[in-house]
């Protein structure tokens, strides 16, 4: 026996009120992971971007399109070592017309070398390329499509009216966590080719992969400069500057998000609290007796403050056991699924697991110390008259 | 028995002070208590019993007075020194036994050794040697709910003698108790004073309690008779 085991007994005492007190903090801390998880999955996306692209839009809007000819003058440019393209298709699925998913008509030739963190067995790289009406899916798209290699998948087109076959060729999975597993690309041709002679040959945008990410900057604006003087003018700039400006919209909530985990926080200070205190109040007596036969105020503090910590313990251990199923397996499953542009790898942090134990701890012990404190300042005959 | 009293309060005064209000428990008391006695004490309802009790204890200071308690002047000691002299020199039996639910019986008992330098092997020995002398050694195990009043009280007495402490203090120890187990903890607190030299200064209000003391005195409004 020793003040951490008697500490421990002592939370475990009044078993009903623990188990709420758990519960609710429990409940409080799934919230806050979820939370600080919405913000680092948020990050992650532009944490990942890679460097050593720039895109290149049409200066007006990113709805409107280049003249294919672009490509070869960008593929031009100094410092630019490769250039794809690739156009909005906006098809769905017509056995599910509401779930959405990416899905653009690329260049077979160089997409998959300048998005080279998608990976996709050699072998079905060239099966794609050689078919025409082939068609590449994200893990998580064949998945939720129910598609596997070799199947048909007809899609409805919306931008493009009518219905598309596709072949499916292959199933790529990422090595970059900012990659959206939930996208399917088709070969640019098809779609080029089936479109009235007055349509054809435009593109959406195009993407460059550099020799030196710190001259970013620099080659976007060079390829603007090339356009300037043409009727169509372009807008470049770098995958993380992308990401950057399109997070820029979402910072307000953000910092909401920060201060309801600050809320949170506080709810769970006050849960902590209420238990800790009506603990101590219950047992003033036994600090009276423990203070007859010699303890020291200090050690009426330490038994306090060893429960507490005790119960931030159990608390955060349940908090963060009940986090993963709900915030990896429920939530973020479907996120990942469902909303892969924004949250293409929805995981708990182990920075957030650390940091919710460790509030949980730290907030235990800080809601202890009035009760503590205000315990080991009674005399020792007060603390025994709160007796029978 | 030595000449020199091992308690001895002269001139004590204890006045209470709740807000404005003071009330005076006692005033110029003067009690001795010889090395080696049994000494009950008894006296009405709020006379001063645990009062002066409590300041043998070293669980209190007089507002005025000396306490000299096995050759200490408690009434100059700080709180901390005041523990330092209760952990070393002080049993206390309580009326409601006081034992922690959450601790065996020899867990409990080695409660008090936690303050002091022993290592866990020693400890648990001198609980266990004092659950025999107690006549509790087989139920070392048992959780205070799983014992009956008179087990726990003799379980509490055991925790009050682990340390060998010079003086036991008891208020009321069978206050809570039916006639047999009172009996029982009565003859053990005999056997104590008797066998062990335990000096024992008891409040009761039980007669027979009493008669098991060498001494009885009579405390009212304060003053002995
Ligand atoms: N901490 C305190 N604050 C204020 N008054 C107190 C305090 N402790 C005791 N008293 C008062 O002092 C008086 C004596 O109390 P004490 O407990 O010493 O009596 P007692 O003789 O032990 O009585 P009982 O037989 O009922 O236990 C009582 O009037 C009581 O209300
Ligand atoms: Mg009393």
């Amino acid at each position: 026996m020793n003040v951490v085991s008697l500490a421990a007994r002592n939370v475990l005492r009044n078993r009903t009120r623990t188990i709420l007190t758990v519960l609710g903090v429990a409940v409080a801390i799934v919230a806050f992971v979820l939370l600080r998880t919405v913000v680092t999955a948020w990050n992650v996306a532009v944490d990942y971007a890679a460097k050593d692209r720039v895109a290149t839009r049409h200066k007006v809007s990113f709805v409107m399109t280049l003249p294919k000819r672009y490509i070869d003058t960008i593929r031009g440019v100094r410092g630019v070592r490769a250039a794809t393209w690739a156009n909005w298709f906006g098809a769905r699925d017509p056995r599910n017309p509401d779930s959405f998913f990416a899905n653009f008509a690329v260049d077979h030739r160089s997409y998959l070398d300048v998005f080279d963190e998608m990976q996709v067995p050699p072998a079905d790289v060239a099966a794609w390329k050689a078919d025409r009406r082939g068609a590449i899916v994200g893990d998580v798209l064949a998945r939720s499509l129910g598609v596997r290699k070799g199947d048909r998948l007809t899609l409805e087109g919306t931008i493009f009216p009518g219905n598309w076959e596709f072949n499916i060729r292959g199933i790529y999975t990422a090595t970059r966590r900012s990659v959206d597993r939930s996208q399917l690309i088709f070969h640019w041709d098809y779609l080029n080719e089936s479109l009235p002679e007055s349509r054809r040959d435009q593109i959406g945008w195009t993407v460059a992969r550099i020799d030196d990410p710190s001259r970013a900057a620099e080659i976007s604006r060079a390829i603007d400069r090339t356009f300037d003087s043409q009727d169509v003018q372009t807008l470049s700039m770098s995958e993380r500057q992308l990401n950057n400006s399109f997070m820029a919209m979402f910072d307000t909530l953000l910092d909401a998000l920060d201060i309801i985990s600050i809320i949170i926080l506080a709810i769970l200070l006050l849960l902590l609290g209420n238990t800790i205190a009506m603990g101590v109040r219950e047992r003033t007596n036994e600090y009276g007796v423990l203070r007859a036969l010699g303890f020291l105020p200090r050690h009426v503090v330490t038994f306090i403050v060893g429960e507490a910590v005790v119960l931030g313990l159990i608390a955060g251990v349940a908090g963060i056991g009940l986090s993963y199923p709900v915030v990896e397996y429920g939530l973020g499953r479907f996120l990942e699924e469902n909303m892969g542009g924004f949250f293409p790898y929805f995981r708990i942090e182990p920075t957030t697991t650390v940091a919710a134990m460790g509030l949980a701890v730290f907030l235990g012990v800080v809601a202890s110390l009035v009760p503590a404190f205000r315990a080991s300042r009674l005399t020792v005959t007060d603390a025994l008259r709160r007796l029978d | 028995m030595s000449a020199e009293p091992i308690v001895k309060l002269s001139a004590v005064n204890k006045t209470y002070f709740r807000g404005s209000e003071s009330i005076p428990v006692l005033d110029g008391l003067d009690f001795e208590v010889p090395d080696g006695a049994f000494q009950a004490l008894m006296g009405p309802s709020g006379s001063g019993k645990s009062t002066l009790l409590h300041l043998i204890a070293g669980l209190d200071r007089p507002t005025k007075g000396s306490v000299q308690v096995a050759g200490k002047e408690l009434s100059k000691m700080s709180d901390a020194e005041l523990a330092a002299f209760r952990a070393n020199h002080i049993g206390f039996i309580f009326q409601s036994y006081n034992l922690l639910p959450v601790l065996t019986a020899q867990e409990n008992v080695e409660l008090p050794l936690l303050l002091t330098k022993l290592g866990r092997g020693e400890r648990k020995t001198r609980a266990q040697t004092a659950l025999r002398v107690v006549g509790l050694e087989e139920r070392m195990g048992h959780y205070p709910r799983q014992l009956s009043g008179g087990q726990e009280q003799r379980v509490a007495i055991a925790r009050a003698i682990v340390n060998d402490p010079q003086i036991l203090v008891a208020d009321e120890p069978t206050g809570d108790l039916d006639r047999k187990s009172a009996d029982d903890v009565l003859e053990l607190l005999g056997r104590l004073n008797t066998e062990l030299k335990k000096t024992i200064v008891m409040v009761t209000h039980d007669p027979a309690a009493a008669e098991r003391a060498t001494v009885t005195r009579h405390l009212n409004k304060g003053a002995l008779q």
